[in-house]
C-alpha cells in the first residue's frame, strides 16, 4: 500500500491531518488542471469544491489506482456538475476567440491559445494525457469514458494543438 | 523537435512548492465541515430519543386506557382514548417546549 492509500484510509477514518497532507501534495495539480480546464473561471473554488467531496467520500477510495487519479476523477465531475449548473456557460465560452483569452499569469499565452481552440473534453484529455502525464487508461478512468473514444478525442486535440502550433 | 516534444514543452510547467495559503483554506472548509456532520448527527440522534421518548408516552397512555377499570375517574379516557391520549402528549409536548432549561434555550 502507497503512502498516499495510507493516508487516505486515515482521512477515512476521519483524520484531519492526515487528509491536510494529501491535499498539500497534490493541490498543485488539481488547480493546474482545474484552472486550465475552466480558464481560471473560479478554479480555486471547483478545487475547494474537489477536496471538500473528497473529504466526505473519503471511504470511496480503495487504493485502486492512483489517488491522485482518484481526486482528478473527483475534480472532473465537480467541473462538469459546475458547468451544468451554470446553464449555457459553455456557449459563451465557445464564444471566446483565441487571442480574448483573459491572460493568466502562470499560463505561457501559447497554451491559453492552443487550449481556446479545443472543446471541454478535447481540452480535458489534453491535459489530462500531456499536462499531468496520465495514460490513455487513466484519462479514460478519470473523464468516465471507454479508452477507444478518450484516444479518438486525444487524437483530435493532438491535431489541433499541431495545428496551432504550426501557426 | 518533433510534435510530440513541442506539445510537451507547450503543457510543461515549472513546479512550485505547496500554496499554504490555500492548504489552510482546505483545512478550515474540513473542520467545518466536520462540525456541522457532527452537529447534524447530535441532531438526529435528539430527533431519534424524543420519538422514541413520544411513542412511549403514547403506548403508557394506551396501557392506562386498557388497563384502568371503567369504575375510575379516568373512565373518561375509555370514552374518547384517542382523543385523550392527543390531548395529553399535545400537554407534555407544550410543557417541553415552553420550558426553557428542557431545550437548551
Amino acid at each position: 500500500m502507497d503512502h498516499d492509500a495510507i493516508l487516505a484510509r486515515k482521512a477515512a477514518a476521519g483524520d484531519t491531518a492526515a487528509f491536510t497532507i494529501l491535499v498539500r501534495g497534490h493541490e498543485g495539480a488539481v488547480r493546474r488542471f482545474l484552472g486550465r480546464l475552466s480558464r481560471q473561471q473560479g478554479s480555486d473554488d471547483l478545487a475547494q469544491e474537489t477536496f471538500l467531496r473528497a473529504w466526505r467520500r473519503a471511504s470511496d477510495y480503495r487504493g485502486e489506482g492512483t489517488y491522485r487519479g482518484w481526486l482528478m476523477r473527483i475534480a472532473w465531475t465537480v467541473f462538469l456538475d459546475t458547468r451544468r449548473a451554470a446553464g449555457r456557460r459553455e456557449e459563451r465560452e465557445a464564444a471566446i476567440p483565441a487571442h480574448d483569452v483573459a491572460h493568466d499569469p502562470n499560463q505561457s499565452l501559447d497554451l491559453q491559445r492552443a487550449l481556446a481552440l479545443l472543446g471541454t473534453r478535447e481540452r480535458a484529455a489534453a491535459l489530462l494525457c500531456f499536462g499531468e502525464g496520465c495514460s490513455h487508461g487513466e484519462a479514460a478512468e478519470i473523464m468516465g469514458l471507454p479508452l477507444g473514444t478518450l484516444k479518438s478525442i486525444l487524437a483530435r486535440a493532438r491535431a489541433a494543438l499541431v495545428e496551432r502550433l504550426e501557426n | 523537435m518533433t510534435e510530440d516534444e513541442k506539445i510537451a514543452a507547450l503543457f510543461a510547467d515549472h513546479q512550485r512548492s505547496p500554496d499554504e495559503a490555500f492548504v489552510a483554506r482546505i483545512a478550515r472548509a474540513v473542520e467545518a465541515e466536520r462540525r456541522m456532520a457532527a452537529m447534524r448527527a447530535a441532531a438526529w440522534r435528539r430527533f431519534a430519543v424524543e420519538c422514541v421518548a413520544s411513542v412511549a408516552v403514547v403506548a403508557s397512555f394506551w396501557l392506562v386506557w386498557r388497563l384502568a377499570p371503567a369504575s375510575l375517574p379516568t373512565g373518561a379516557i375509555a370514552t374518547a382514548p384517542a382523543a385523550a391520549a392527543a390531548v395529553l402528549t399535545l400537554g407534555l409536548w407544550f410543557g417541553v417546549v415552553l420550558r426553557p432549561a428542557a431545550t437548551g434555550k
